[in-house]
């Protein structure tokens, strides 16, 4: 507890000042539409989740300091030039990991893992070329792959697919280029998954790794999304584990300014384990999402359906042996997951606060038998309950935005050249 | 056992075939029938590894199993009486800060049992087997080395004296995978002779005979080194490497160098390429053979695959020529390894040049797979005139071979 009190009066020191002294800082505002060149900020979540059962029929109840991240974006006058960053503190407050059923990786398992300390650090350039617009950034963070990371979304806890949809905390380098209504984008960099909060991309692995992803904005509000990436050994950073052909497609509608806005995201995602030119594992999952905000209240719900590997786990069960000295997993269980949050944030002054009470059920089952992994008998239950209580906290400009560099941000101006 | 008497007993114990072509000299094994004597059910843990010696088996357990609301760690030893067809549960020893016990061998003299402990930290436990019914521990050995797990340890007797082989586990970039070997000369206080990185990623396992040491090395498959039995100067301390080969596909898990007792041939040696596998379910990986009768350039020359399933621990009866062979989900297989492997007609020959023993008529039968119950095998042992089979899912298995 002593730590969470130090790690959010350190952000709320930190970043108060930025926040008043940045010329004009809209909070859930992109940099590009303020004055400002620089834009700080601060956030984090403050919650208490009761996860009935959490295993072998017992309950738990914790509390916990998610996501506590600062962040500072900028550009230069010319918008040629700009950078992304969030440090990110779960390395403090989240070390046992958040109850967050049906979500893996990193060695956690029904616990969501803390992101590495140094999140998002990315600079890039960005030109016209006749009337599209190009860019390249390089730095540590989020792949061109996938659907828009969970922190940037309505939810305290992650869906289940993260590790299907998302592919970050990467040294990379990305090419965009947008032109009318196509974007297209290519990243290379290291495979290798984190292996703690402080934990840097291997040296060795840099940019043996890629990934496209085409995007098509038919009309305003719409996109559509696919994305392809081929990712070597991210569970073994020494190299020579399994190797992952990822697929992801998603369609997303927004609708801002009207009586009611509101936002929908539906994604089909498809992660294979390769030995060789062999495929060993599949998972897939759908997922679909969409929050609307009515009279100041924010109504958001989320169902998915994915399928995860179950690996052995230590003597803490919500942990797994990493990295595995093998590649066999016990088991394939499918996730039916449904999620519902009501939220209303307060203004105060560049300041925010949101309480939320969110509220999900699952249901895994195996999805091979005969299996090593039978979800019924370990959690002692066919259904898994979760309700978090607590409230969303931010100071200045909040990171909505994770992974749009250059041309490929989504509130870029059209043309090269715009003056703040 | 003078090579005629050894040629009768194969005579008179297995129906026999036709003689190699390639090797006229060789009396080769026929197809095996495989009868159940017994299993020794083991419901509430995953069952690994085995070992046998007279009338008394000890499994190792594995991973965490839930039975009946309860989870179970594999950190015990069962201790099973085998002189029935029932096999009998005599006790079990509970090994602390261990959730999984890989490997367990007990030592030519009977004298000490060695089980491997994961995960961090890794270590061997010693048991004295003075009374075998009741394994007592001597020693926990551990190291700077050994901190991430010990996946295997085999136990072997080099120039006399006793040691243990651990493969350790590989932590990441910043501890890589390792073999350490441990002088158990005094059991009460296991000495650390040896530890070297190798391995890519892993070094899974090894197998020791006549003082070469040879080494799994997973996806640079195996390499063989002199530790006192070749004349390179190599010692156990020092080993020196003698050669090395990529096996086909990588994956290199674990070895058996055979030693034909009937024809004299040292030629090969049979390597268990583990691939992917979804336990209880599903497995990968073919048996590869390497002829290293120049060790200095070991080939691979021959391999064994079964469509659905995949190898993973061997046993030998030398004195017959059968390879058995642990196949996850498919049970066990028994394959005719006697006489030239590597000299195949063009019909048999894979398109990589490599003589396929399906091909070749080498596969002698399986077993389990007809139970009413799924199986997933870890490992087999043949003692006496009997098959021993570890069943991550059920237990022990006793099996007759006819």
């Amino acid at each position: 507890m002593l730590r969470w009190v130090c790690v959010a009066g350190a952000l709320i020191s930190i970043c108060a000042p930025l926040a008043i002294t940045a010329q004009h800082t809209h909070a859930e505002s992109p940099a590009s539409d303020s004055q400002s060149i620089w834009s700080p900020g601060a956030s984090g979540i403050l919650l208490v989740t009761h996860a009935s059962p959490a295993h072998a029929g017992r309950s738990l109840t914790e509390g916990y300091l998610s996501q506590p991240m600062i962040m500072l974006s900028g550009h230069d006058r010319s918008d040629r030039l700009s950078l992304n960053s969030i440090v990110d503190f779960e390395g403090l407050t989240l070390k046992r990991g958040e109850l967050n059923a049906g979500m893996f990786g990193e060695g956690y398992v029904d616990r969501r893992h803390p992101h590495t300390y140094l999140h998002e650090l990315v600079v890039t350039g960005t030109t016209a070329i006749g009337a599209a617009r190009a860019s390249i950034a390089v730095g540590k963070g989020f792949v061109a792959f996938g659907t828009p990371d969970p922190m940037t979304r309505p939810f305290a806890k992650y869906p289940v697919n993260h590790h299907l949809s998302q592919i970050l905390e990467r040294a990379l380098i990305t090419g965009a280029v947008r032109t009318g209504p196509l974007l297209v984008e290519a990243s290379s960099f290291n495979g290798d998954e984190p292996t703690s909060p402080s934990d840097w991309p291997e040296s060795k692995r840099l940019f043996d790794s890629w990934s496209v992803r085409g995007t098509l904005f038919p009309v305003a509000g719409i996109e559509v999304q696919g994305s392809f990436a081929r990712v070597k050994s991210p569970e073994l950073d020494a190299g020579g584990g399994l190797d992952q052909r990822k697929l992801n497609l998603s369609f997303e509608h927004s609708h801002e300014g009207t009586r009611i806005p509101h936002h929908v995201l539906a994604e089909w995602a498809r992660s294979a384990d390769y030995s060789g030119s062999d495929e060993a594992f599949a998972f897939t999952s759908f997922l679909i999402e969409g929050e609307a905000e009515v009279r100041g209240f924010t109504f958001a719900g989320r169902v998915e359906r994915t399928e995860r590997p179950e690996e052995e786990r230590l003597a803490n069960v919500f942990r797994t042996a990493r990295p595995a000295q093998d590649f066999s997993i016990l088991g394939k269980t499918r996730w039916t997951v449904e999620t519902l949050a009501l939220s209303r944030g307060v203004r105060a002054g560049s300041a925010r606060i949101a309480p939320f009470i969110e509220v999900s059920h699952a249901r895994p089952v195996a999805v091979l038998r005969p299996t090593a992994f039978e979800p019924r008998d370990f959690y002692g239950a066919r259904s898994l309950w979760s309700v978090s209580i607590g409230a969303r906290v931010s100071v200045g400009m909040m990171h909505t935005s994770a992974g749009q560099y250059g041309a490929a941000s989504r509130h870029a101006p059209s043309t090269m050249g715009h003056m703040h | 056992m003078s090579l005629p008497v050894a040629a009768l007993i194969v005579l008179s114990s297995v129906g026999c075939k036709d003689s190699d072509p390639f090797d006229p000299g060789a009396v080769m094994p026929g197809p095996i029938t495989f009868k159940v004597d017994g299993l020794g059910e083991v419901p509430e843990r995953f069952t690994a590894e085995l070992t046998v010696r007279g009338d008394v088996a000890y499994t190792s357990t594995w991973g965490g199993r839930t039975f009946n609301g309860v989870r179970s760690v594999g950190n015990a030893i069962k201790i099973w009486n085998v002189a029935g067809s029932a096999l009998t549960l005599v006790d079990s020893v509970i090994v602390p800060n261990a959730t999984t016990l890989g490997d367990i061998q007990v030592s030519d003299d009977g004298k000490l049992l060695v089980v491997a402990t994961e995960f961090s930290p890794g270590s061997i436990a010693v048991f004295d087997l003075t009374n075998p019914l009741k394994p007592a521990l001597v020693s926990r050995f551990s190291s700077a080395n050994t901190i991430p797990g010990v996946h295997t340890a085999e136990v072997e007797r080099v120039n006399g004296k006793l040691y243990a082989f651990l493969c350790v586990d590989l932590a990441g970039i910043t501890f890589p995978a390792r073999l350490v070997i441990v002088d158990l000369s005094n059991p009460a206080s296991p000495v650390e002779v040896m530890s070297r990185v190798m391995g890519s990623p892993f070094v899974h396992d090894v197998f020791v005979r006549e003082g070469i040491l040879m080494t799994a090395l997973w996806d640079a498959g195996i390499a063989i080194f002199e530790i006192g039995g070749a004349g390179r100067g190599g010692t156990i301390a020092n080993p020196v490497q003698i050669g090395s080969v990529a096996t086909e596909g990588g994956q290199a898990h674990n070895i058996w160098w055979l030693h034909d007792p009937v024809t004299g041939s040292k030629k090969f040696a049979f390597v268990g390429e583990e691939g992917p596998a979804l336990i209880g379910t599903a497995s990968s990986g073919d048996i590869h053979v390497v002829d290293v009768s120049d060790m200095t350039k070991p080939r691979e020359v021959a391999f064994f695959s079964l469509a659905g399933a995949g190898t993973h621990n061997f046993s030998v009866d030398e004195s017959r020529g059968v390879l058995y062979a642990a196949y996850y989900n498919a049970g066990v297989r028994a394959l005719n390894v006697r006489g030239d492997l590597g000299n195949c007609t063009p019909a048999e020959r894979a398109p990589d040049g490599r003589c396929d023993l399906a091909k070749m008529g080498r596969d002698l039968g399986g077993a389990l797979t007809d139970q009413q119950v799924p199986v997933y095998v870890w490992g087999v042992q043949f003692s006496g005139s009997k098959l021993y089979a570890s069943d991550m899912l059920n237990g022990l298995w006793k099996l007759s071979t006819q």
